[in-house]
């Protein structure tokens, strides 16, 4: 015999009012058993008379009789709270201050995080647009490279042999940085190779053109906007023509569309889009027409659209299928994976990113710091609410005995400090506007320029700004709450000095250690972040920074150029290079180099400088002589200037015995024309190789930099001069300038902003916990006052009277000290300054956090205790 | 007074439960019509109806009955009150007196 099914009965015992439930269930039950049919009908069928049961008459009465003054009792719970609120200001003001500076670090945080969380949001596809990624074990050196690019090999299976994939575009990685003309002007952009589906996927709008055909054209091209409008000014763009001068793409292309600037929440940006060409029909079923090799993966960034019903794991797979057969051959296996449109800039460090990028583990770093700062202002409200127990308890006390339960009680000090951070959002929220232009400024710091966050807000903030509010304050408010309602009527009237006098002792002194360790770690950051940034600022890079300009010139005008700014008065020296050194290794490039009988050969760093370059920045020459002639056109033996360390890694002895050696150079003969002293060639954070290598090109192609020592009392005017000349060359790019020290601070702007967030972070931090103990400090002298008094009447002198109240304060801070400091140290050292190469040395400093932290609540304890210790205490004991 | 009229199905849910007997209770009476006046209803219809009534004062009630296929819960046994069965005899009066004003339209005529 069946059973009724189970959980028709459970339903019916859920909704069912209690008193009915048993003649109900009793009487489908019956029904259930008289039934001849089948279980499976029997069931339905219950089911069926079960759900006609959802009748009025039948549910359960949740809330018996509705409390009808619950109204009142918040109005009342409002008014009791604005009262306290109101009598003790010194403590409202505290909390609020607290609370308010910590709300406005919250506000920024919310706002970062739901721009950064939204990037990409404009795109309709963004749930099924994923790219693909390459992971890379490199067989050698078992180093794991991952990639945001393909290879053009597996674009092209992907589309002939994989399904599930609505459409797929492929973007060449390589930029297109050039000068774009027509006969009129010439303007610089900076553009994409793509396939002709882009618009399919993207959701960039296009102005004029068509969509569907827009880069069909082999020579199509799409303008943004304010390219166009540069361009083009009022003209209509549609069907001219523009020309390129570049080996790697055709020369002329026609515009065939004008689409908005991308948004500054897309992760690529660009200002034209080139159609990537037409395919010869042999290859018209692939998107890149490549030949065939699955490890050119840093040629393509691949996108593709995925049915709604597909899986991203089952492509992944397919493609793990379609690689395997090369990996059995390579001992460098490649595998693919697709990354979801919504990580593309908050996945972990990938290379060849194509824009901004927020690692995942820096936005969480961020998040935790915000929150421990948010946390402390919480607990400056427990602590401060429940060291005032004492003064609240009679209050609360009558309140009980006059019928409040403790759901009431509860909401009272919940009540309180919901309203108390509801002020405290008003007055946090005016502070955002003082932090926001920080905030975005450090942005600049960061992305160079680059605009990426607005901190704009919406309408939607406005809903999470308030559960932030109303969150926080159930947070600061529970504790004091909770221990309220615990207690009983009784224990609160009769003295409560007796019964607990300072509760949760514990509790609150792990509030206050959280507190303190928490500034002390955070000073102590900002003071190793700092000194380590002073450091790589005023390190011996090994060559002179100061008045140096450094300009950006094409080759064609160079050495006229030069010639002319000899010529200025305030100019010493003048030098073209091919780089600008020590920051960040822009336009270095790379050789081979080896002497007779080496098995491998040693991969070297090259700078293209000319005869006046090293005298000009002032190397220190060990041995030889600098340039005095260009490398002869071809001519055999050239001569190259070594540095230390390429001469101990080819094993070429001192440097006087290397002067005049030959060696070989990407398979030429070239003789050591002399030697420098070690320097820095990229930075304090990176070094590639030991070698480094000066060549004086006989061809002007490879320069891009005049490096121009000036001694001026006018700088402005002498930069004129600068430009003057320059723009008698050069019309279609700017003028643009760098001081060379500026360039190297420039450098450890990654630094400079750990820097600038810490210490803006501290800043808070300290500020918050040392209003805390302020708090605390007024309300220990006012309800020790009589012990003091006493003290004092018996010969106690202010010195041991402070040392006597200010030992809790000692202790707490030391304590503090010994969790944060190793924390700290750990941290920094480890994580943050562990990608310096030269490091300033740790030392004093290390507790310069303990220090500040210490100072700063002395001043504070002792000065409450001096106040009251100072007054007479014939006063202070005469009443009662 | 209340409503002084019944509803078609609360007349026959009254009927039954008088039919009934002893044996009155929610689960009989929907058996009771289906069988009798061939009226296929919910059992959740009925027993609301059942309530209803209850709450008019046409009906009254006690527990009792329980059985194993009931899984030994008790069954609501219904009974009429007074008021019940005047409302039914009310309304039974009204409908003869009805007829019986128009006997142009007796049945036969049909």
């Amino acid at each position: 015999m069946s059973n009724p099914p189970k959980l028709a009965d459970k339903f019916l015992t859920w909704f069912c009012a209690e008193e009915l439930l048993d003649e109900i269930q009793g009487d489908l039950h019956e029904y259930f058993h008289s039934l001849d049919k089948n279980p499976w009908k029997k069931s339905l069928l219950y089911w069926f008379h079960v759900f006609h049961f959802l009748r009025p008459f039948a549910f359960r009465k949740k809330f018996p009789a509705p409390y009808n003054n619950n109204n009142f009792m918040l109005k009342s719970h409002i008014r009791v709270s604005l009262r306290v609120l109101q009598k003790n200001r010194l403590f409202s003001f505290i909390n609020i201050i607290g609370l308010a500076i910590s709300m406005s670090i919250g506000i920024l945080m919310m706002l970062f995080l739901s721009e950064v969380y939204s990037f990409d949001d404009f795109h309709a596809y963004k749930n099924e647009i994923y790219r693909v990624t390459t992971t890379r074990i490199q067989g050698s050196s078992d180093e794991t490279s991952y990639l945001t690019t393909a290879s053009g090999y597996m674009a092209d299976q992907l589309k002939s042999q994989v399904h599930g994939i609505n459409d797929i575009v492929v973007m060449r990685s390589e930029k297109v940085s050039t000068d774009l003309k027509t006969e009129k002007k010439a303007i610089e952009v900076d553009g994409f190779q793509v396939s002709a589906t882009f618009f399919d996927i993207f959701s960039f709008k296009l102005t004029a053109g068509n969509r569907a055909t827009a880069l069909t054209d082999p020579n199509g091209i799409v303008l943004t906007e304010s390219t166009a409008q540069k361009l083009f000014s009022d003209q209509d763009p549609l069907g001219q023509s523009v020309s390129l001068d570049l080996s790697s793409i055709p020369s002329t292309w026609i515009v065939t569309g004008v689409m908005e600037d991308p948004p500054i929440n897309s992760h690529m940006q660009f200002d034209v889009l080139f159609a990537m060409g037409s395919l010869s029909s042999s290859r018209e079923n692939t998107v890149t027409g490549s030949t065939g090799d699955p490890t050119t993966t840093g040629d393509y960034y691949v996108y593709v659209l995925l049915d709604s019903l597909t899986s991203p794991e089952v492509i992944e797979s397919s493609m793990a299928k379609v690689i395997a057969e090369y990996n059995v051959l390579s001992d460098s296996p490649i595998s693919h994976h697709l990354q979801p449109m919504s990580t593309f800039v908050t996945s972990e460090t990938y290379s060849n990113l194509i824009g901004p990028s927020f690692p995942r583990q820096r936005v969480h770093v961020m998040i935790g710091l915000t929150l421990l700062i948010l946390l402390s202002a919480c607990f400056n409200y427990s602590n401060l609410s429940l060291a005032r127990v004492l003064k609240r308890s009679k209050e609360v006390g009558i309140r009980k005995v006059t019928g409040a339960n403790s759901s009431n009680v509860f909401f009272q000090f919940l009540i309180e400090a919901i309203i108390l951070s509801l002020l405290a959002f008003i007055v946090g929220f005016g502070l955002f506007f003082f932090v926001r232009p920080k905030f975005l400024s450090i942005q600049e710091i960061a992305l160079q320029g680059m605009d990426i966050f607005r901190l704009e807000i919406e309408l939607v903030h406005i809903v999470y700004f308030s559960l932030f509010t109303v969150t926080l304050g159930i947070l600061a408010g529970f504790l004091p709450a909770l221990f309220f309602v615990k207690l009983t009527a009784k224990e609160l009237i009769k003295d409560v000095s007796k019964t607990r006098f300072f509760p949760g002792l514990n509790l609150r002194r792990t509030m206050i250690i959280f507190q303190i360790a928490t500034s002390i770690s955070l000073v102590t950051a900002s003071v190793l972040v700092y000194n380590q940034y002073r450091f790589s600022l005023s390190y011996h890079l090994g060559y002179e920074t100061e008045n140096i300009i450094n300009i950006p010139v094409k080759s064609d005008y160079i050495d006229i150029l030069k010639h002319n700014y000899a010529q200025v008065s305030e100019v010493i020296q003048v030098s073209k290079s091919s780089l600008v050194i020590g920051i960040g290794g822009d336009g270095l490039s790379g050789a081979m180099t080896r002497v007779a009988g080496m098995k491998k050969p040693n991969p070297t760093l090259i700078g293209y400088i000319d005869e006046s370059f090293l005298d000009l920045h002032e190397f220190d020459l060990l041995a030889g002589s600098t340039f005095k002639n260009p490398l002869m056109a071809g001519g055999n033996p050239g001569y190259i200037i070594v540095n230390e360390g390429l001469l101990t890694e080819l094993g070429l002895g001192t440097p006087f015995e290397a002067v005049g050696k030959t060696m070989e150079l990407n398979g030429s003969q070239v003789k050591i024309l002399g030697v420098v002293k070690d320097f820095i060639e990229i930075g304090l954070t990176k070094k590639l190789f030991k070698s480094f290598a000066f060549i004086y090109p006989n061809q002007n192609d490879q320069f891009s930099t005049l490096s121009v020592k000036f001694e001026s009392e006018n700088l402005l005017a002498f930069i004129e001069k600068l430009e003057k000349e320059y723009s008698a060359f050069d019309l279609a790019h700017p003028f643009e300038f760098h001081f060379y020290s500026d360039q190297i601070a420039n450098n450890y702007r990654h630094q400079k902003l750990i820097y600038i967030l810490v210490t803006g972070l501290s800043f808070v931090a300290i500020s918050i916990s040392m209003l805390g103990l302020l708090g605390m400090a007024v309300f220990n002298a006012e309800s020790r006052t009589k012990e003091i008094s006493i003290r004092k009447v018996l010969g106690a002198r202010l010195a041991s009277l402070v040392l006597l109240l200010t030992r809790n304060f000692l202790a707490s801070v030391i304590i503090s000290g010994l969790i944060a400091i190793p924390l700290t140290f750990y941290i920094v050292d480890r994580l943050v300054l562990n990608e310096f190469m030269y490091r300033h040395k740790i030392g004093w400093e290390i507790i310069s956090g303990l220090f500040v932290v210490l100072i700063l609540g002395m001043l504070i304890v002792g000065w409450q205790i001096r106040s009251v210790a100072r007054q007479n205490p014939a006063d202070l004991l005469k009443t009662e | 007074m209340k409503k002084e009229y019944l509803g078609e199905l609360e007349e026959l849910i009254l009927l039954m439960v008088i039919m009934l007997k002893d044996e009155a209770y929610g689960l009989a009476v929907r058996n009771a019509l289906k069988e009798h006046a061939n009226r296929s209803m919910a059992i959740g219809a009925v027993h609301a109806t059942i309530n209803r009534l209850e709450k008019k004062g046409l009906l009254k009630s006690r527990l009792g009955g329980a059985t194993e296929l009931r899984g030994g819960r008790s069954k609501r046994l219904l009974r009429l009150t007074n008021s019940g069965l005047q409302m039914l005899e009310k309304s039974r009066d009204l409908k003869v007196s009805l007829w019986m004003k128009i006997p142009e339209l007796s049945l036969n005529s049909f």
